[in-house]
């Protein structure tokens, strides 16, 4: 048997990791930023690009694609290489792979900032970004699996597993998700409308979560645990039994994120079944991990990479044991729309996520820079101070969600709403938003504790590009597939792995989203359900800009606190122009379903330009641009034509007319205004944002008083 | 066929937890599932405080990882609920598997894991088939119809008992608390667009002889009440009680004649002010000047 000699390529993994560190901090800062300007509104600073609507998105994004991306991809690059002994198939890819991505981040920072958004959650960045992701993902997959096929080791370990159905499902949810018709450069309408976007949306957003932030990291877990720990993995069949299971239940859980809503039932039902499933095999993965520690727990008193992956892994088991909980319909109903989701999401984040972050970059950097950590000391302080951190986050989110999701519900005993200014169970909140952001800080303070203390560390050290390493040649003898070692044969074969498990997350998909296109009676039409004029059209592109969906939903669930409070609750037949979907998935101000008629145009004038002169204490922040800023009405013949293509009635030749209706609608809002002693053109964006606020579920009601 | 039984024990174990708790039952009326929850909260928090004190004394046992007094048992118990081979003899289970210095035990599956997976797999399937095939569990639209049915009931109990002011036995106030609590509530709820003296702003003057929709208490009341949603007054009857409208109509008629500054021109046809129409008939005997 010839042994070979090879280098591992560690310029990629070191690489990948200093933008983790930098990308985190900018996360991190962002987040805290909105999390302050949840009760100091005026921290905007009064400008557009600064305000709560562009930020979100960007923290989003910044958190998962940029720090919690680039860690993927530094502890991929690292381990792949090892567990496979074997060089990345090709330099060039991975270069192009490193910048590819960190271009890519830039460009969503830049175009989020801007306005230029989607409206869809985690998926937000605009059709020519979603191009260079795909085309960036695959030559990342590339990449992966040239590595895998030319090891020099038999099989392929349970890591590389994980690794493969991140690349494979990643790829298949970010095209099917991101189908959109362009209407110029920045600007796309997604192909799915209304109920079945959101479907399909939410099919993309869970598993965001299950392939982006779970299963690439249970793979950074499968390798960096034992490696940390000097363990043996505690069970191999565990390993296949929740690798398979948790990719296989976990496409179908989407429905969760729209249980009350107009969604139909059987595809709402399905969610909370597969949600309830998907609890064991995700806590498969915690239980690897947990007993492979067995016989190791007196290191995690002194080591604290061990420290962070002890903590991270059990954070894991909290969010995993969470969702399923929060899935049950009757539990849904009080959490959703409120701070306890996001509770339950920092708990996967900043625990899960970002812990074992930290644990692989402790571990790693001091191998690449071949020395020793520069303080143990500090790494440990910032593990109690990060601890505590997220304790203080999470705690008082779990609190006032639960406390303003009773408030919603709470009826006096005459039968009216004991609260039904929704203003007074935010200001009730209040406090808590202090406390969590203090949580954030702490956080904070622990991620710069880190780079200050890895920063030394590299310059302690050494670093070369390339480390030796020699294997035997791999010999795949004779390979056949005998009985009961079914799986050990299949880890042999990379290509027909990633096959099957191609095979395996379509199911779950293709059974939810395609019936809802083929079978009529799941969205009942409504006659009176009419497209958007032009005007409104462009108020709701004023809306999606600026990031409303952030903060206000756009979906009345079928309960009586919400109808006494927003009006008759939303139906499915509502939606089927609505390109995309706004429904939301946060309530931080009142639902918009119906907000239309319910206040005077002049109303939402004032109220736009100072939320406070109408809503004394609100927390929205001030937009006076929207006054200011003039609508661009040329691109209107544009948008109405890619609308038809997409399948909206707007009668043949339309766009033509386009102009000349939305100008006459704009007149009568601005001359009405003016009535009222306010000077405002008829081409400012908050006349086109009024048209479309005042238009907001008034089809179904005229519809509801005829049948009266 | 040991292995069996406990399989039955660990899924009929799975299924009374969940039952038992009313955490379970879909509804979404607030009350008790909010109480369960918090049930649920508290038992949890209890549990984990318990579990660090817990752990605290372990590591108390100064190096002392063979653990004698508070290790050892919880490593027995471990053992027992997971099945899996003592550290000891591990070697027996050693599978040749080596990726990079990284070997894998071949332990059994745990079998409480395997029994709560097939345990929630069984509740999925009764789920869909109770919902979707038999059709015995209330889907959303049921529920929703159930619960605005039990509040109708309600309410009709309320009107009978008299209880409910509406615009026909609604009438002016002048009793010095009534007016207070309708002044607190103007500030809150009609400041915003009639100012705050009620001088009128987006919406009309109230200081002032002219009215839209007319100036009796039932008039006002009406208009409270019902809203004139094309004009932008909204609907109040979901956000106020009927004693808060008739309490905050009433300080609107005191408004009357109040002169403040910065008042909006006059709207609407001009009304005579009477004062019989605004005390209802009972008050007819007590006259004052105008």
């Amino acid at each position: 048997m010839s042994v070979e000699r090879f280098s591992y390529d560690n310029q990629s993994p070191k690489l990948f990791a200093l933008a983790t560190i930098f990308w985190g901090v900018v996360a991190m800062l962002v987040g805290l930023t909105i999390a302050i300007q949840l009760y100091v509104p005026a921290l905007n600073l009064g400008i557009p690009y600064t305000t709560f609507g562009r930020l979100r998105p960007l923290h989003t994004n910044a958190a998962i694609f940029a720090f919690v991306g680039n860690a993927i991809f530094a502890g991929i690059y690292y381990s792949l290489q090892r567990i496979s002994k074997a060089r990345m198939y090709s330099d060039v890819l991975s270069k192009i792979h490193f910048w590819g991505w960190q271009l890519i981040i830039v460009a969503a920072a830049v175009t989020l900032v801007s306005g230029i958004t989607t409206s869809k959650e985690y998926a937000e960045l605009e059709w020519p970004i979603d191009i260079a992701i795909a085309v960036v993902w695959v030559v990342f997959g590339w990449n992966m699996i040239g590595t895998l096929v030319k090891r020099r080791e038999k099989h392929i370990y349970v890591a590389a597993w994980f690794y493969i159905a991140t690349f494979v499902t990643v790829a298949v949810l970010h095209i099917g998700n991101s189908i959109e018709l362009p209407v110029s450069f920045l600007k796309s309408y997604p192909v799915y409308a209304g109920v079945q976007d959101a479907l399909v949306q939410w099919w993309y957003g869970h598993n965001a979560v299950a392939f982006f932030l779970t299963t690439p990291f249970l793979g950074l877990m499968y390798y960096f645990l034992p490696k940390a720990a000097n363990r043996p993995i505690f069970s191999y069949k565990l390993s296949i039994v929740h690798f398979w299971s948790l990719i296989f239940i976990y496409i179908w859980a989407g429905p969760h994120h729209l249980l009350y809503t107009a969604l139909p039932n059987w595809a709402q039902s399905l969610g909370t079944a597969f949600s309830i499933m998907l609890w064991m095999p995700s806590w498969g993965g915690m239980l690897n991990g947990l007993l492979t520690l067995r016989g190791a727990w007196d290191k995690v008193r002194d080591d604290p990479v061990l420290k962070f992956l002890v903590v991270s892994i059990t954070a894991y088991g909290m969010a995993t044991f969470e969702g399923p909980m929060l899935a049950l319909k009757n539990v849904n109903a009080i959490a959703h729309y409120t701070d306890w989701i996001p509770a339950h999401v920092h708990v996967g984040t900043l625990g899960w996520n970002g812990f074992m972050t930290f644990g692989v970059l402790y571990w790693m950097i001091p191998k690449l820079f071949k020395t020793k950590l520069y303080s143990k000391k500090l790494a440990t302080a910032h593990f109690w101070i990060g601890t505590l951190g997220i304790i203080t986050w999470v705690i008082p989110m779990w609190w006032s969600g639960i406390t303003q999701s009773l408030m919603w519900k709470e009826f006096t005993p005459l039968g009216l709403l004991k609260y039904p200014n929704f203003l007074e169970t935010v200001l009730q909140i209040i406090p808590m938003y202090i406390i969590r952001s203090v949580g954030g800080t702490l956080y904070f303070v622990g991620m710069l504790m880190l780079t200050y203390n890895l920063i030394k560390t590299m310059k302690l050290g050494s670093f070369a590009k390339n480390e030796d390493a020699e294997a035997p040649a791999l010999v795949m003898g004779e390979n056949k597939l005998r009985r009961g070692m079914a799986h050990r044969w299949l880890e042999s074969k990379p290509i027909l792995f990633t096959v099957a498990t191609f095979i395996v997350i379509s199911i779950g998909g293709l059974v939810e989203i395609v019936p809802t296109y083929l079978i009529k009676s799941n969205i009942p039409t409504i006659a009176s359900v009419k497209p958007y004029s032009p005007l409104e059209l462009q108020g709701r592109d004023v809306y999606i800009s600026e990031g409303c969906n952030n903060c206000h939903s756009q979906l009345i669930r079928p309960f009586r606190s919400e109808v006494e409070r927003y009006g008759e609750y939303s139906k499915a037949g509502e939606f089927v122009y609505d390109h995309p979907f706004l429904w939301g998935s946060k309530r931080t101000g009142p639902d918009l379903a119906r907000i239309g008629g319910k206040y005077s145009d002049m109303w939402h004038y004032l109220h736009m330009q100072n939320p406070r002169q109408m809503s004394p204490g609100s927390i929205m922040p001030e937009y006076p641009w929207l006054l200011e800023n003039r609508l661009d009405v040329e691109s209107t013949p544009a948008k109405i034509s890619v609308m038809r293509k997409l399948g909206v009635p707007y009668p043949e030749g339309y766009e033509g007319k386009a102009i000349a209706d939305l100008n006459k609608q704009a007149n009568s809002i601005a001359d009405a205004l003016l009535d009222n002693g306010i000077i405002v053109e008829p081409d400012a964006e908050i006349i086109a944002l009024i048209a479309y606020l005042q238009r907001l579920g008034t089809d179904i009601k005229t519809k509801v008083a005829e049948t009266k | 066929m040991k292995n069996i039984k406990t399989y039955i024990w660990a899924i009929l174990g799975f299924f009374l937890l969940f039952f038992s708790s009313p955490i379970f039952a879909e509804s979404n009326s607030g009350g008790n599932t909010a109480e369960a929850i918090i049930e649920v909260i508290v038992a949890v928090t209890v549990f984990f405080v318990a579990f660090i004190l817990w752990l605290a004394l372990v590591y108390s046992e100064k190096n002392d990882f063979e653990g004698k007094t508070f290790l050892q048992p919880f490593k027995n118990f471990m053992q027992a609920i997971n099945k899996s081979i003592p550290i000891e003899e591990e070697n027996k289970i050693l599978l040749d598997h080596d990726y990079d210095g990284i070997k894998e035990l071949n332990n059994k599956i745990p079998p409480w894991y395997n029994a709560i997976f097939v345990g929630t797999v069984i509740f999925a399937v009764v789920y869909m088939i109770n919902y979707h095939v038999i059709g015995s569990g209330n889907v959303q639209e049921d529920e929703y119809a159930e619960e605005v049915r039990l509040a109708a009931v309600q309410q009709k109990l309320l009107s009978e008992s008299g209880k409910l002011i509406d615009e026909s036995t609604v009438k002016f106030v002048d009793d010095p608390a009534a007016l207070a609590n309708g002044k607190e509530i103007f500030i809150k709820h009609c400041a915003a667009c009639h100012g705050l003296k009620g001088e009128g702003l987006v919406g009309p003057n109230f200081a002032d002889d002219y009215w839209i929709h007319g100036n009796t208490a039932k008039d006002i009341f009406k208009t409270i009440k019902y809203g004139v949603v094309a004009k932008g007054m909204p609907t109040w009857s979901s956000q106020l009680s009927p004693n808060d409208m008739q309490d905050v109509g009433s300080y609107i008629i005191t408004l009357r004649g109040t002169n403040p500054p910065n008042q909006k021109a006059p709207q609407g046809k001009l009304y005579k002010y009477d004062e019989n129409a605004q005390k209802g008939a009972e008050d007819k005997g007590k006259k004052k000047n105008i």
